[in-house]
């Protein structure tokens, strides 16, 4: 302050406290920022949503009286709107012969309430395709034979080799050590998302994740902590080249299954190559691929495996067919990175 | 100066913030059942494998509190839902409740140290709302939304929203996918092959 003031003396002087200042607003947009954009952000994803959540029932205009019978078919409901079941069905036309069946099982099975009339509606036809319409998007997969084949070679990859390693891992190497590392290789990625997110014109995130490297090489013990959130509550912004592409409004192309890497798709693919070199690890040694990087890529996969064992196999145990479970939760996945940051 | 602005933006921001968090009846119900979740989770007579058996009853009992299977499976199923006989259709909402308490459940129990911040409740439609959380473990923030609509005087959800991921959305795809060249049937001895297999 001092400085700033006895202006004329010194542009020397000045010239000291600069950097220090930067710094400063630095850490300051870092620190009030995610709280800044969380509001921000609240309003206009609270729009966006309230826009693309209309729901057919509200567009056709029902009111709340409407809503409870309207998956009845043959309801005033579906005729107010001219909306016909589009497969009538035959069978459960005699609905009233049901009504008892139901009686007993809805109501205890789901504690719907006392209206038993309401509930024997419960199994009736619906009127139209109930989405919310958000995630309701079409599924590019045309090289599926490819990907299923990579599908299940990768799947023999996690059972044979990645799961035995990850649990190994996990048995010889403490907790605490294996999240220092995790906190290690994510602090190395902070240049990737720092220009991927200056690339998507978001400053503010290139702003936080910039103050939550500093922090973390300085406080962090170079990485080895990550204070910025621990200490300040400041939240990284995960950011990659994919989802760049993504938000200059580029599609996804079609799903593909990388060899090992697992799912992808096309822009995500191209995404995968240009953070490559945002990677400090991808300068060790003379190539770009070489057994150092490409090493500590799949020690940094282990490490971070380590942490997730059982979850693939949930996720099979849980779908009826594994392989488009993945792909849509993967697809929707990462459309949701890019939508709603 | 800067600290000052800092500090007045804070106290901005936390006079404005209960503007943003109006928790409506919805939340209250998700937040009573998922507390309760918590609370069996917590619970220091259920540790180990001896309380894991409990553990999961009680949390079966609160899901079906918290859970409205039959719209669920509707849901999930759109238009193809017509396609089932009503006896096809209940055995269906037995089957495909079985896969998912099976793998949630067991998914679920490995928790104990998680805390879930309640942030926003959001309109979708007339009668449906999205009662948006964030769940915050040692490692990661895991966005979880529960779609829930009201049923009654009740407030029961129908689809859960996993970073993004919308659990409908997910098992319409596949549903679809097997129902678009099969009957109904094989749907549904697809699921019952699953829970044989499981057990």
């Amino acid at each position: 302050m001092r400085n700033l003031f006895n202006g004329a003396k010194a542009p020397a002087d000045l010239f000291v406290i600069r950097p220090a200042t930067v710094l400063f607003f630095i850490l300051f947009l870092g620190w009030c920022g995610p709280l800044l954009g969380q509001e921000v952000g609240a309003v206009s994803v609270r729009t966006l949503k309230a826009a693309e959540d209309q729901s057919p029932f509200v567009m056709a205009g029902f009111t709340e009286k409407d809503v409870p019978a309207r998956y009845a078919a043959g309801k005033p409901v579906a005729e107010n709107t001219g909306a016909v079941p589009e497969k009538p069905d035959v069978k459960a036309a005699p609905g009233g012969a049901s009504d008892d069946e139901y009686g007993d099982v809805t109501p205890e099975e789901l504690g719907i309430g006392p209206k038993a009339g309401k509930t024997s509606d419960e199994y009736g036809d619906v009127v139209s395709d109930t989405g919310e319409g958000l995630e309701a998007k079409e599924t590019y997969d045309p090289i599926r034979p490819f990907n299923t084949a990579m599908y299940h070679f990768n799947d023999k990859v996690y059972y044979w080799a990645w799961k035995p390693v990850s649990t190994g891992y996990k048995y010889v190497v403490p907790h605490e050590v294996r999240g220092i590392i995790l906190n290690f290789y994510e602090n190395l990625k902070a240049p990737m998302r720092i220009i991927n997110n200056l690339l998507q014109g978001d400053m503010e995130h290139a702003g936080t994740e910039f103050a939550s490297l500093l922090i973390n090489l300085t406080l962090g013990v170079g990485g080895l902590k990550n204070c910025a959130q621990d200490c300040f509550g400041i939240q990284r912004d995960y950011a990659d080249f994919g989802q760049t592409l993504g938000k200059w409004g580029f599609g996804y192309g079609f799903y593909v299954v990388l060899p090992f890497l697992g799912p992808s798709d096309v822009r995500d693919g191209i995404g995968l190559l240009f953070d490559w070199p945002l990677r400090p690890t991808s300068y060790l040694g003379d190539e770009f691929f070489n057994e150092y990087n490409v090493g500590l890529y799949i020690h940094e996969k282990i490490n971070y495996t380590s942490f997730h064992l059982g979850e693939y196999e949930a996720l099979q145990n849980a779908s009826a067919d594994p392989y488009v479970a993945m792909r849509e939760i993967y697809l929707q996945y990462r459309d949701n990175l890019i939508r709603k940051r | 100066m800067l600290k000052r602005l800092c500090a007045g933006l804070m106290v901005l921001i936390v006079v404005l913030a209960p503007m943003y968090l109006v928790a409506g009846p919805a939340t209250d119900s998700v937040k009573a059942n998922v507390t309760a979740v918590i609370d069996v989770l917590k619970d220091p007579k259920l540790k180990g494998p001896a309380g894991k058996k409990a553990k999961e009853q009680k949390i079966e009992v609160i899901a079906d509190r918290m859970f409205d299977y039959v719209e669920l499976s509707k849901r999930t199923l759109g238009l193809n839902w017509n396609k089932f006989t009503v006896d096809q259709r209940k055995e269906f909402v037995e089957l495909f409740k079985g896969m998912l308490r099976d793998t949630y459940i067991d998914r679920i129990t490995a928790y104990s140290n998680e805390q879930v911040n309640f942030t926003k409740e959001l309109p979708l439609t007339e009668n449906s709302v999205e009662v948006q959380t964030v769940v915050i473990s040692s490692s990661a923030r895991t966005p979880i939304n529960y779609r829930a609509m009201k049923k009654g005087n009740e407030w029961k959800v129908y689809d859960v929203v996993i970073e993004g991921v919308s659990l409908v959305s997910n098992y319409r795809t596949q549903f679809r996918d097997i129902l678009g060249n099969n009957p109904p049937q094989t749907l549904i001895d697809t699921l019952r092959k699953k829970k044989a297999g499981s057990k």
